[in-house]
């Protein structure tokens, strides 16, 4: 069956959230252990046994923020990791892995490196082992290497066929510039070419370490078995005392005028754009908050923006608004996309409704129907076991605990009208504000002039 | 995070832990016709109701194309009791969320919402399948999403430009020959009769399946179908869809042009509907040639020879016979030809030689991991319910598609191969930056 269309693409942010009061009970997380082995590795354990699979979550401080002078480094490394092991070719990995039905992947984000797999429970020890290897004992087979890099390089040309693909990169570089914040996490061609199998290597070697690593398991098994399991496995991995930098430290300048970054893409019927600045990081005591009024805004279909853009105007598909956060800092934006004949009309709707929010802030019936949504929408997003994993190693990682998901529903009552027109006034900007327009630059520079000052680059660069 | 399991999906070597059995999935069908499929679990405080409606692209023709997709729009601007805007913002004010989608075949409203707003669920879905309002105004900004929606597909992918235009070759009489969301002109030339003969024909309670899965009792559901539904009038059915492609006597071919770094390619056979005895086959074929990295295609196009950047393989569920496709991007410096032969050769390969006993067992250990990933949510209850129960005439389907998989041998497999993967059976599809050359 094919999915074609659908109704709303709009992007629920942060966290989409559930359940109204009065009837249901509150959503609370399942019992969960933890322990960390002698060498500073942190593992989570959470039984779930109503269907037989196993998933599986590791985090490791090897992110794109480590990168240094060579942007997709960290990505490349995660890819890499795959290619062979000292027991296993990558041909052995992928019959192994594919015959039972399993998955592994690795990747990169921002901040981290991690690797995630899924299996059924009676195979759990048959894809323990690969995962240790994956994870202890990458030999970065250099064929193998030259392999991915090349598809590498084509995916990142192919890439720039799709402005939704390019624009969040181009939205951070205009936010963080230098900070690392700010790096690509799949590189870019110029420095990708450069990369060679002994970067990956040292990469490898300087940011996988134990004790800055977690490794979350949720699913149908007993945590005394996997306990022990688990500490025979990685209780190998040595510990190093490496002095890495301190990338965190640095911070993020707030603009302090407009500015518009315009993508030339020739062949472009539409125009794609972000609008927005600095926003919040993870641990940010309001977040919660945040995310109830940003529903409001732009978190839901019925989101004052896509509400003016889409179904009042019919200008677009789909008008969303996001704060998208990290450990140190993060961004918000909003988020759509016209025709280019009507780029004006849709950037001027968006920066109304943004106004508005400022100018007449929201009413009460409009923070209940939003409270009501994020309770209504949250328990469906911890509900798997991948899911559940997930939820594991991001509070490992911006070290929060499960007093988010037991007392989320608290948190939510909690929120009155005065204090959500604080957060509209605290966080959400109001002027210097930042824009990537992703479009035919010959038809809308002299639009994108009325925004602030222009930067003209080229998709293809 | 289940505690009821449906559907037996026991592969050969396997036994589910968790207990199985047909009686999961309660039924009950309104006077009216509207069927109801119910599953309990109490997992989560949530629940979901997936309404199936027999209407997509293969009901329009000429003219029209676009309309099934576009009412699906249609259907949350406004009705009697909840007028524009009001579907939406009383569900999400009730904590619930919704959305929809339209294929050749079916159009699907899709409602999460917390288990205690189920009432106003109800009121809502019966208002607008009741007495839907088209609004005249509504139309005129609707038909923008749905231009704008169009526009940022082809806009996004090049896949978009190049199946549609695949699909059009090869259907030359049957209404898969046009995409869903519809030709740019006839989107802008619907009018407000086609849409209210639509909606009189298409969204009748006895054209529809609904499925409900999360924390409702049976007994809760049956009572407020019958409150909030079952008042609603029957119509007559639908005009059967009676044309039938004419079978194709040669391989067709075309070219696309856009600007992309290296050519795409498609190449599509036709292949019998779901009902079809042969679908179990082709399936577990699809996934041999292209599921995981140690597939066939992938393997040797991908990874060993270094051809293509990607290869993938699609055979859907369909009401009609439609196709089975294959889609690559070509490597740098890769012409689409020698891919296009690459993807041959592995075609042959199976023709000729079959395919072995692991590789069969491989697809059917895929299969059960599957199942287990769509039963973890309540929304893969409701969806795979809903799906068996339309596209393969009955639920219960389900509880045999274990042994209709097992049954299947690699000898199976190679004849089907031989039967639908010949030369002029096929259509390719190329689409690349320079199409003069």
């Amino acid at each position: 069956m094919k999915i074609l269309n659908i109704k709303s693409t709009v992007i629920f942010c942060l966290l989409a959230i559930t359940q109204i009061s009065l009837i249901a009970q509150s959503y609370k997380l399942p019992n969960y252990t933890t322990f960390k082995l002698s060498n500073g590795l942190t593992v989570y354990l959470m039984e779930q046994h109503d269907v037989p699979v196993i998933s599986l979550s590791a985090i490791v401080a090897a992110g794109a923020i480590y990168d240094g002078e060579n942007p997709g480094l960290a990505s490349l490394t995660a890819a890499a990791l795959m290619h062979s092991t000292q027991n296993f070719s990558k041909a052995k990995i992928d019959e192994e892995i594919d015959f039972i039905g399993a998955n592994i992947n690795t990747y990169a984000s921002k901040e981290f490196a991690g690797l995630s797999a899924k299996f059924a429970s009676k195979d759990s020890d048959k894809v323990l082992k690969i995962f240790k290897e994956i994870m202890l004992n990458p030999t970065f087979n250099s064929e193998e290497f030259d392999k991915e890099k090349s598809r590498l390089l084509v995916e990142l040309e192919q890439k720039k066929e799709s402005p939704r693909a390019v624009i969040g990169s181009y939205f951070d570089k205009l936010i963080y510039g230098n900070h690392v914040y700010g790096n690509v996490i799949s590189g870019t061609t110029t420095s990708v070419e450069k990369l060679a199998v002994n970067d990956v290597k040292d990469f490898y070697e300087n940011n996988y370490l134990p004790n800055e690593s977690a490794i979350c398991i949720v699913g149908d098994f007993s945590s005394k078995e996997m306990k022990s399991t688990i500490t025979k496995l990685f209780s190998g991995w040595k510990k190093r005392n490496i002095v890495r930098a301190n990338v965190f430290d640095a911070t993020v300048k707030v603009p302090s005028k407009n500015n518009v970054l315009l993508v030339n893409k020739d062949d472009a019927n539409e125009t794609t754009f972000y609008i927005g600045s600095t926003g919040i990081s993870r641990n940010n005591p309001d977040f919660v908050a945040i995310s109830v009024v940003n529903t409001l805004f732009g978190g839901r279909f019925t989101s004052m923006l896509n509400d003016e853009l889409r179904v009042n105007s019919g200008l677009t598909y789909g008008a969303s608004s996001r704060f998208s956060t990290l450990k140190n800092a993060g961004t918000f934006y909003i988020s759509t996309f016209t025709a280019k004949e009507t780029t004006q009309e849709a950037i001027d709707k968006a920066l109304e409704v943004l106004k508005s929010l400022h100018q007449n802030g929201i009413d009460e019936k409009a923070l209940t129907s939003a409270k009501n949504y994020v309770k209504g929408q949250f328990p469906p997003d911890y509900e798997t076991t991948d899911q559940l994993a997930r939820l594991l190693s991001e509070m490992f990682w911006y070290n929060f605990d499960a007093s988010f998901i037991n007392n989320f529903e608290n948190n939510v009552n909690s929120l009155d009208l005065s204090k959500a027109n604080n957060i509209i006034a605290t966080y959400f900007p109001k002027d210097n504000l930042q824009f990537v327009l992703v479009g035919k630059a010959s038809e809308i520079k002299p639009i994108a002039e009325k925004y602030g000052d222009v930067t003209v680059v080229e998709i293809k660069d | 995070m289940k505690k009821i399991i449906l559907v037996a999906f026991v592969l050969s070597a396997f036994v589910l832990k968790a207990q199985m059995k047909v009686d999961d999935v309660k039924t009950f069908t309104l006077t009216n016709g509207m069927k109801f499929l119910v599953v309990e679990d109490f997992s989560i405080p949530n629940a979901n109701m997936y309404l199936f409606y027999k209407v997509g692209s293969r009901n329009e023709y000429q003219g029209i194309t676009g309309l099934s997709h576009f009412f699906e729009h249609m259907m949350f601007n406004g009705a009697k009791k909840y007028g524009p805007k009001q579907f939406d913002q009383t569900m999400e004010f009730n904590g619930g969320a919704n959305n929809a989608y339209t294929t050749e075949n079916v159009t699907v409203y899709t409602n999460w919402f917390p288990a205690s707003a189920a009432e106003v669920i109800f009121d809502l879905e019966s208002d607008r399948i009741a007495s839907l309002s088209i609004d005249p105004e509504m139309v005129e900004s609707e038909r923008g999403v749905v231009l704008s929606e169009r526009s940022t597909g082809l806009e996004n992918s090049p896949w978009r430009l190049l199946s549609q235009s695949l699909q059009a070759t090869a259907f030359q009489e049957h209404p898969y020959h046009w995409p869903v969301i519809g030709y740019e002109d006839d989107m802008k030339n619907w009018t407000q009769q086609d849409l209210e003969r639509y909606f009189k024909t298409y969204y009748a309670p006895n054209n529809c399946v609904v499925v409900v899965s999360g924390a409702l009792k049976f007994e809760e559901v049956k009572r407020l179908a019958e409150k909030y539904l079952q008042p609603i009038p029957a119509q007559t059915a639908p005009p059967k869809v009676h044309i039938v492609e004419p079978k194709q006597t040669g391989e067709r071919r075309i070219t696309v042009q856009k600007e992309v770094t290296n050519p795409y390619l498609m190449i599509g056979y036709k292949t019998p509907e779901s009902k079809h005895e042969d679908y179990y086959a082709l399936n577990i074929l699809s996934s041999i040639l292209s599921r995981g990295k140690s597939s066939r295609l992938y393997a040797s196009l991908v990874d060993n020879q270094q051809l293509a950047t990607m290869v993938f393989t699609d055979y859907g569920d369909s009401f009609d016979p439609n196709l089975f496709n294959f889609y690559a991007v070509a490597n740098k410096n890769v012409s689409s030809e020698s891919i296009e032969k690459a993807i041959y050769f592995e075609i042959e390969k199976v023709k000729n030689e079959g395919i072995s006993e692991t590789e069969l067992q491989k697809v059917k250990n895929q299969k059960l991991m599957e199942f287990y990933n769509q039963i973890e949510t309540i929304d893969g209850k409701s969806n795979n319910i809903g799906t068996y129960e339309v596209f393969f005439g009955d639920y219960k389907k389900m509880f045999n598609a274990p042994e209709n998989y097992n049954k299947v041998t690699v000898t199976d497999v190679q004849n089907v191969a031989k039967k639908y993967f010949s030369k002029s059976n096929r259509t390719v599809g190329v689409l690349k930056t320079n199409v003069e050359e």
